[in-house]
């Protein structure tokens, strides 16, 4: 056989190895730690937000395949005060919104999604926020955990934050609860890293 | 002048070397799986299918090869798919720079800390600059033990 030949084997035999133990690490990987092969989406189809966002590739989703959520699948409406960031927008159903919005809506108690890492949620996180890893296999299961737990109305706010910053996670999650029904997804621009300078309500470890 | 930069001294320890910085670099990217798929998705440039199998294959591959190469086994192939590997990150990290669009190289596992983009532009300099070294030593290693083939 040829050197080259034998070289290219030998390469292939690398990868080969290299995919065996990426499957089986991956397979016995805590809930954390797994990611799904096959977990991304294609770009859904969805309003535009009014601040126009930078384009962006497909999201992969890591395995939220809860059903979508129909839009009478009401519980208890929240206030909504027309004048307020939270009068709902049907052209914008997923929104920005302000230090002093976040703090207004956390008051009002609608109910606050963390996209970071399970993690960073642990360390700290908005006192009451549900965790929602978007990069973790436990989303889907944290989803469906938030709707059976918080019996959220899909027309209601709800607030998505992460790192703030760039941090693009609450926006990732934003889309993804816009894919399974919900309606008013505000997004908290700054996220915790402004919730802690601002001495607000935080708390640590897994929710109960 | 290149037997000289193909002596064995030079390139068993090039070989190590260079073995060693991806052993370095694949663990932390063993350990989070998540946290790189969401460094692989930041640079915006894989198509989406592939974030996740990349980032759960490409740390095992470098984990492989960097042993391959300490241990001077298929020096060739190991040493092939690391200046391959290196050429896609070198890629990478221009195209984001060429944008001006920073990220967190992701090179050994998920950022800790908010940090600017200015901070973020320096760090991808310095990234390409390590990278471009590394592709020295890889070839290097390719070139020495091509010349130990022909001998």
């Amino acid at each position: 056989m040829p050197k080259s030949a034998s070289d290219l084997l030998k390469a292939l035999a690398l990868l080969a190895v290299a995919l065996v133990c990426a499957g089986l690490a991956n397979r016995w990987a805590g809930p954390g730690r797994k990611l799904e092969w096959t977990g991304w989406a294609p770009q859904p189809v969805r309003p535009q937000p009014a601040a126009p966002a930078p384009p962006q590739p497909p999201a992969p989703a890591p395995a939220i395949q809860a059903a979508a959520k129909p839009a009478s699948l009401g519980k208890v409406a929240h206030p909504k005060k027309p004048d307020s960031p939270f009068a709902p927008s049907p052209q914008e159903v997923i929104r920005e919104i302000s230090s002093a919005a976040a703090w207004e809506a956390y008051q009002l108690k609608f109910p606050f999604l963390d996209a970071r890492r399970s993690s960073e949620f642990e360390a700290g996180h908005v006192a009451g926020a549900w965790s929602v890893p978007i990069w973790e296999t436990l989303a889907a299961a944290r989803i469906t955990e938030f709707e059976a737990r918080a019996n959220p109305d899909p027309q209601a706010p709800i607030i998505v934050y992460c790192s703030g910053g760039d941090c693009a996670d609450s926006r990732l999650l934003a889309k993804k609860l816009v894919e399974l029904g919900y309606r008013d997804l505000l997004i908290y621009r700054d996220g915790f890293p402004d919730w802690v300078r601002l001495g607000r309500p935080q708390a640590s470890g897994a929710r109960p | 002048m290149i037997r000289r930069l193909l002596h064995p001294w030079l390139t068993v320890r090039a070989q190590i070397a260079l073995g060693a910085v991806f052993v370095a670099a694949a663990l932390p990217k063993l350990i989070d799986p998540p946290g790189f798929a969401e460094a692989i998705w930041n640079y915006q440039l894989a198509p989406a299918w592939l974030i996740h199998p990349a980032a759960l294959t490409l740390p095992w591959l470098e984990l492989l090869c960097g042993a391959a190469l300490c241990l001077g086994a298929w020096t060739r192939a190991a040493a092939a798919w690391i200046a391959a590997l290196l050429l896609v990150f070198m890629t990478a990290l221009s195209i984001n720079l060429a944008r001006n669009h920073p990220v967190d190289c992701g090179c050994f596992g998920a950022a800790t800390g908010a940090r600017s983009a200015v901070e973020r532009v320096a760090d991808m300099r310095w990234a390409l600059l390590r990278d471009l070294g590394l592709l020295v030593l890889a070839a290097q290693v390719l070139a020495a033990a091509s010349a130990k083939r022909r001998d």
